[in-house]
């Protein structure tokens, strides 16, 4: 076969390729704006249905309130500034425990993953006190920190770093061992296969392993702050019960969900689709 | 001449030799010691297109692996120019048969990774990445990801990678075992087209004789467990202008194809009967 005869070949296969692809696109911009209604309607669903129970049983206000209550209490609660503050009070407690999380518990990550002795030694260890919940260690945190910021971040990072580190080594095991040969058979020397093979191999594992952390951080967080109170909205939902405000136990709730979702939308789903759905790795 | 010979006279001016190279490995079931690879002996001249073709368990890949520097044989062997093989090394590239291109990088980045590594100027890197890229026959395709190609595809990224950086010997593992049989075809037919343009010593591992005898100037058939070099076959037609239209019509390759199947069917007969290489030889001589 001749260079011409390849390069024409290629040509035509390459039309058929652009057309596949542009149609994908369309379909992904009819998709999107379908895959939101639908992803609306049960939200709509929920209301209609706590409407319902509400309206039908109309039961006493300690044990369950009309979905207009709760959004009184919301616009009530941001007029008076507390909702803005304890949601900045939550999400600030969040990231100091995501931050240490990442920076103690990716390098451990990394260095279960290369080393297999050290793994072996450490994972069972690792793997009990993964089975002791963070909330398990409050009574301990406030004999040792006392009720403080302090000890509901203990909780956070404790909570946060084991599936940060099992997913991190786990990123690191798999990245296929032909990668590694291949570039060094292209003159790669350690340093190069660590940043251009297993950095970027074992990201897709990483930022699992950071979804799961920062979704188990976010629920201990809330335990904590039941407990330990000093703001946030776990405070916020624990002192209303204790007062008989149940719109803002329950508006409390409703904003635990929204900033996850908020959290998973703007941070972690762009992350990912710019990297392991780029790659192909992961299909979101 | 016999092939043994043959490989003793022309070593001191091959690009690759392997001299008394064994290697086996601990079961870790049973615990027994298998033979992969027995007394292999090779010379590969510059520029030569050496197939390897035997039985699944003959140590081809092995052999490959220690050549590429990952394996480091436990007696004899492998130099290049004379140089011992201790470690992977820019003057042998591989072109693996599990499509080892990364997939976080583009089919650029990817074409281009050895040249980066090597932290050649952008500018040139772009001029050779763009001249590789028309080679394989990827233009377009340039800002893809190795997943949005198919299988034919991105086994042209992993050749074109490879040839990027110049290597003077590239060893293949089994390279288009992956892909369909047309694409294959095709795929066959650009690297003679490919090789025999930029003059590479290629180390090609296959276990399909036709592939061997297309492809090589020259075919090594194994023999399996232990591994050992049964015969060296020199196909008869020049592999400049080599199609399968014309191949599968010439009678002289057919014949070399018979040859190379007979010793690789016939192989297992002849691990019982002969353990030494004269026998191997000898039997080689008869045949040809």
């Amino acid at each position: 076969m001749t260079v011409t005869v390849s390069s024409s070949g290629s040509a035509a296969q390459s039309d058929i390729e652009r057309q596949l692809v542009r149609d994908r696109g369309k379909e992904d911009r009819r998709g999107r704006i379908v895959g939101s209604l639908l992803a609306v309607a049960p939200f709509v669903m929920v209301v209609v249905i706590w409407w319902a129970i509400y309206t039908i049983f109309d039961p006493v206000p300690t044990k369950l309130v009309a979905p207009s209550k709760v959004v009184d209490a919301f616009f009530e609660l941001i007029r008076e500034g507390t909702l803005p503050a304890y949601i900045t009070q939550s999400l600030g407690r969040l990231s100091i425990g995501v931050i240490i999380a990442i920076g103690v518990g990716v390098p451990l990550g990394w260095l279960l993953g290369l080393d297999k002795d050290v793994a072996s030694s450490v994972e069972p260890m690792l793997r009990f006190f993964n089975a002791i919940s963070g909330i398990a260690w409050l009574p301990l945190a406030i004999a040792w920190f006392g009720f403080t910021d302090r000890t509901i971040t203990a909780v956070i990072i404790y909570t946060m770093i084991f599936p940060v580190i099992f997913n991190t080594m786990i990123g690191v095991r798999t990245v296929p061992t032909v990668l590694r040969d291949a570039s060094r058979s292209l003159g790669s020397g350690w340093f190069r296969v660590i940043k251009d093979v297993y950095i970027p191999g074992s990201f897709p594992s990483v930022m699992t392993g950071l979804r799961l952390g920062i979704g188990f951080g976010w629920r201990a967080l809330i335990a904590g702050e039941f407990i330990v109170g000093g703001g946030g909205l776990g405070f916020l939902i624990f002192n209303s019960r204790t007062a008989g405000l149940t719109e803002r136990v329950m508006l409390g709730m409703i904003v635990l969900g929204a900033v996850w979702l908020l959290i998973d939308r703007l941070i972690l789903r762009p992350i990912e689709e710019f990297t392991a759905a780029r790659w192909g790795m992961v299909r979101l | 001449m016999t092939a043994g010979n043959a490989e003793a006279a022309s070593a001191a001016s091959a690009t690759l030799t392997v001299n008394g190279l064994s290697h086996w490995f601990i079961d870790p079931q049973s615990g027994s010691t298998v033979h992969a690879l027995d007394d292999i002996n090779l010379a590969i001249q510059p520029g030569e297109f050496i197939t390897v073709v035997g039985p699944s368990g003959c140590g081809k890949t092995t052999l490959l692996k220690i050549l590429a520097g990952f394996l480091k044989p436990l007696a004899g062997e492998a130099r290049v120019h004379g140089s011992l093989i201790t470690k992977p090394g820019r003057d042998r590239g591989v072109v693996f048969q599990e499509l080892a291109i990364l997939p976080w990088r583009t089919v650029r980045r990817n074409i281009g990774h050895g040249l980066e590594i090597q932290k050649v100027p952008k500018d040139v890197r772009a001029k050779k990445v763009a001249e590789l890229t028309d080679l394989v026959g990827l233009r377009g395709f340039e800002d893809h990801y190795p997943h949005q190609l198919s299988g034919g595809m991105k086994q042209r990224v992993a050749v074109a990678r490879t040839w990027a950086s110049d290597p003077e010997i590239i060893l293949m593992d089994e390279p288009f075992a992956a892909v369909d049989a047309m694409t294959r075809q095709t795929l066959q037919e650009e690297l003679i087209r490919l090789t025999v343009e930029t003059k590479k010593t290629v180390f090609f591992i296959t276990h399909s004789v036709e592939e061997a005898v297309f492809l090589g100037d020259r075919v090594i058939a194994l023999a399996a467990r232990p591994g050992r070099v049964k015969a060296s076959v020199q196909v008869p037609v020049p592999r400049e202008g080599r199609t399968w239209e014309t191949m599968t019509h010439d009678p002289s390759m057919a014949a070399c194809v018979e040859e190379v199947l007979g010793l690789v069917r016939g192989e297992h007969e002849a691990t019982l009967a002969s353990e030494s290489h004269a026998n191997a030889d000898a039997e080689q001589a008869q045949e040809t």
